[in-house]
């Protein structure tokens, strides 16, 4: 290969592309107080970074001499946040189009990253505010949905920012229609029931055909013609994508239980209310909650705090429990705000080393990729935050973000506003 | 007999402390007073529903009710100056101009998100119109006086305010129905031909109140009209506005048309663009109302900023934190917090932005917001410094009158037994 031509092109694959050039670059986070969430703080501490992980924790690290050194004397470090069924990159601009929610009952094929925009402008003002991984769903209106992308909230392109790709499938226990099938409760079961069956017998035949390499030997009636439909509910019923109910009440957290056990899924409740009658159920069977009903009201004759206690009942418990903001559903562009339901589940008891954990750890355990994010580890993807203090704390301020190894500009929609108005 | 009637005296002093402001002093608590600094190991005296006396070492008349409140935080009961709690209804959408409709209508003394609201140190609420018309109804200011008689939640040494709306939602109902406005131009030629004709029917009236003075016999009085009736009294400003707007250009439109007509703009809510037009809202002394960090729900709203307030702040303009949410009303004091995430503002500046603020922009802030000698007895007890995001409200006053109290209705408290 021509010589010339050899160095320009690791020049532009290396040198040019920025996202490659940081991360290849040692990042030293120098004197902090870390809060791995696994593990106890440790005091005036350093992370090293390199190639996009965290590499070394300890004291008096000895970087590379040029490494870039960030300075968190007198300050927190914590693992990005992590935040479940956002819109984060879907939604893009109000009126430039917003793709969540397919028409349609079933469509468990929608795949969110089909649509996401990477220069989506949410995806800058989520991570200043910490949270810095996200898993953004294809829909919630429907009784399937579609498929949802776990993602990094830093990269180029679509791609760049994918960890996983078929984190779960969507379902919505409540997710009747005013006028079509199905109109009720038991309508939604018996739909989703009825799909998870057809997806049993199309896995069959599947079988039968030999798999997608299409045998020459069976006739036109029984020939196996691929349906995409079908195909998105597999992963769920053989339990590699795990299956996440939406539900809204007690009724809908039974149906959910009903089918995780029927078809022995790999089942995750998102609740937003109804949810201390069935902790101790969902902590025997390790079925894990996403909770998005902390700041719900609650009825006319359930106790004022009866939402903002019940993250302290499910820690009791021993479920498995992350935050989610609830109220917004998916469509709110202020996942930013994900520590306030954990701020207020403090003040009402939850203790707030397990108000850490339902923001960072336990959302990726959930999604299965508590070997990459969530925590503060040897080995693990260097998403970091330097705070001034605790996230539960509203007034923390954020110094820094690391993505992947990289220092994220500390720059959104919101500070160029910010500088343009400063001026007057 | 006689222990029959012990037994009804029992029961009419009951009743009278459930109705009636109560004496109450609160000993030895942390006291954010807003406007006159922190007082550590203060007391606060509350007499006849009013505050008589605050300070280290006030003493405390005999026979007076005294809550312990060391250690505590006791602050200004919050306000929200835009909220949409305890009404049946809200939207009159039939009309883009419906001066007419009166919020009181609807209030529901007995409603729940009443009491959901004082649990988050909350006493007293602008609840409001929504802003599907132009000119909408006349909104409510009340204090929580959770299952009161309405005449007695009503805030009555204050105007009332009528809500208006810019933007998007009148545009976007009645243009839908093919009607004016569906556009902003329609927005501002509707409010323009309601005070036009308000004017002249204010003119025909005030001719024959002034005939009827100097005794001319014989007179017949103008027709009455519901919605110019509302319309004349704010022109003669009897009648306060809450503008709801979100772009820098509307801000500047509604401020110049209540110029031009000589009408009181009191707060403008969802003031999203406010920080690119800071100086104009001062120069105005209107107060900006809306969110910390709502953004990019909707196009009009797609350029809020946090960092504002800072900009705002230092203009000189009045900030209200609302919450326009059953929901957030319940912790504004978090909303407030958050502020400091993204500004350099005092703590007592923040703090303004729930209590004092607020009582501006209802026009109450001789009487509540802040506590001093002379105000309303409206407190709120926080277990730790209400800016620390993981304290809790432990107790609200009204006038001297404990209308929620944490020990008896958390769902720890014993007897609640709902775990």
């Amino acid at each position: 290969m021509n010589r010339k031509i050899f160095i320009l092109l690791a020049a532009v694959l290396f040198g040019l592309n920025p996202a490659f050039s940081q991360s290849s670059q040692q990042i030293l986070i120098k004197n902090g107080t870390i809060v791995p969430v696994k593990g106890a703080q440790i005091q005036k501490a350093d992370i090293l970074i390199e190639a996009g992980k965290i590499i070394k924790i300890g004291r008096d690290l000895e970087p590379s001499p040029s490494a870039h050194i960030i300075d968190a004397s007198g300050k927190y470090v914590y693992p990005g946040m992590v935040a479940l069924m956002t819109a984060v990159g879907v939604t893009g601009y109000p009126g430039a189009g917003n793709d969540m929610n397919e028409s349609g009952v079933s469509t468990p094929q929608m795949d969110p990253f089909d649509a996401i925009n990477p220069e989506d402008p949410c995806i800058a003002v989520t991570r200043l505010g910490g949270v810095t991984t996200v898993m953004t769903v294809s829909g919630t209106r429907s009784p399937i949905n579609g498929k949802s992308v776990l993602m990094n909230l830093d990269g180029r392109l679509a791609q760049d920012l994918v960890i996983k790709r078929y984190a779960a499938q969507i379902f919505n226990m409540g997710a009747k229609s005013e006028s079509k099938y199905p109109s009720t409760l038991p309508g939604v079961v018996s739909l989703i029931e009825e799909k998870l069956n057809k997806a049993k017998q199309y896995a069959r035949k599947k079988e039968g055909a030999g798999g997608e390499k299409q045998g020459g030997r069976e006739n036109e009636s029984s020939r196996f013609s691929i349906d995409l439909e079908m195909e998105a509910l597999l992963p769920v019923l053989k339990g590699e994508a795990p299956a996440l109910f939406i539900t809204n009440d007690e009724v809908t957290i039974r149906n959910a239980l009903k089918i995780i056990d029927e078809f022995g899924l790999k089942g995750i409740i998102r609740a937003s209310r109804g949810i201390l009658k069935y902790a101790e159920i969902l902590s025997e069977k390790n079925i894990p909650v996403i909770w998005a009903g902390t700041t719900g009201i609650p009825g006319r004759w359930e106790p004022f705090d009866l939402n903002y206690h019940t993250a302290a009942v499910l820690a009791e418990k021993g479920v498995l429990f992350a935050f989610d903001l609830g109220g917004w559903g998916a469509d709110g562009r202020n996942v930013r705000n994900l520590p306030v339901p954990a701020s207020l589940s403090v003040a009402y008891g939850l203790d707030e080393e397990e108000a850490i954990k339902a923001l960072t750890i336990n959302p990726a355990k959930i999604m299965g990729v508590d070997d990459k994010v969530g925590s503060i580890e040897e080995g693990k993807t260097a998403n970091l935050v330097v705070w001034s203090g605790s996230p539960v704390q509203m007034r923390s301020r954020i110094y820094h973000v690391i993505i992947n190894g990289k220092i994220v500009p500390m720059e959104s929609i919101q500070t160029r506003l910010r500088d343009q108005y400063k001026k007057h | 007999m006689r222990n029959r009637f012990i037994l009804f005296v029992l029961a009419v002093f009951f009743m009278a402390c459930l109705v009636w402001p109560q004496d109450l002093a609160l000993k030895g608590g942390t006291v954010l007073t807003v406007t006159k600094g922190i007082i550590e190991n203060g007391t606060v005296v509350i007499r006849d529903g009013m505050i008589v006396g605050v300070g280290q070492d006030i003493p405390i008349p005999a026979g007076m009710r005294v809550i312990d409140v060391t250690g505590k935080y006791v602050m200004p009961g919050i306000i929200d100056s835009h909220s949409h709690i305890a009404l049946t209804d809200i939207n009159e959408a039939t009309d883009p101009v419906t001066p007419q409709i009166w919020m009181r209508e609807a209030l529901e003394p007995s409603s729940d998100s009443i009491k959901k609201t004082l649990a988050g140190g909350v006493t007293m609420v602008k609840t409001m119109h929504g802003s599907a018309n132009v000119i909408g109804g006349v909104n409510v200011t009340i204090k929580l006086k959770y299952g009161d008689r309405i005449e007695n939640m009503i805030v009555k040494d204050t105007r009332q305010q009528i809500k208006m709306a810019l933007g998007e939602n009148p545009k976007r109902l009645y243009g839908s129905k093919g009607r004016i406005p569906s556009t902003r131009m329609g927005n501002a030629f509707v409010m323009r031909n309601a005070f036009l004709k308000a004017k002249e029917y204010k003119e025909k009236w005030d001719a024959y109140e002034k005939q009827k003075a100097e005794g001319k016999k014989g007179l017949k009085p103008p027709e009455k009209d519901l919605k110019m009736e509302t319309l004349k009294m704010v022109l003669e400003k009897k009648l306060g506005i809450d503008c709801h707007v979100y772009r820098a250009d509307e801000i500047v439109w509604i401020i110049n048309f209540c110029k031009e007509w000589d009408i009181d703009l009191l707060q403008l809510s969802h003031c999203i663009d406010g920080y690119k037009v800071p100086d104009i809202l001062a120069d105005a002394g209107v107060c900006y109302g809306g969110w910390i960090d709502w953004w990019g729900f909707k196009e009009e709203a797609y350029d809020g900023c946090p960092y504002g307030f800072e900009i705002m702040h230092k203009a000189g303009v009045r900030i209200v934190i609302n919450s326009d949410s059953a929901d957030e009303c319940r912790y504004l004091y978090l909303n407030a917090a958050k502020v400091l995430k993204y500004n350099d503002i005092p703590e007592e500046e923040v703090l303004k932005m729930i209590t004092l603020n607020p009582a501006y922009a209802v026009e109450m802030e001789h009487k509540a917001g802040s506590i001093e000698k002379g105000k309303d007895g409206d407190i709120a007890v926080f277990d730790k410094y209400p800016l620390d995001s993981t304290s809790k409200c432990l107790m609200t006053i009204i006038e001297g009158k404990v209308y929620f109290d944490y020990s008896k209705e958390s769902i720890t408290a014993e007897g609640v037994g709902y775990e």
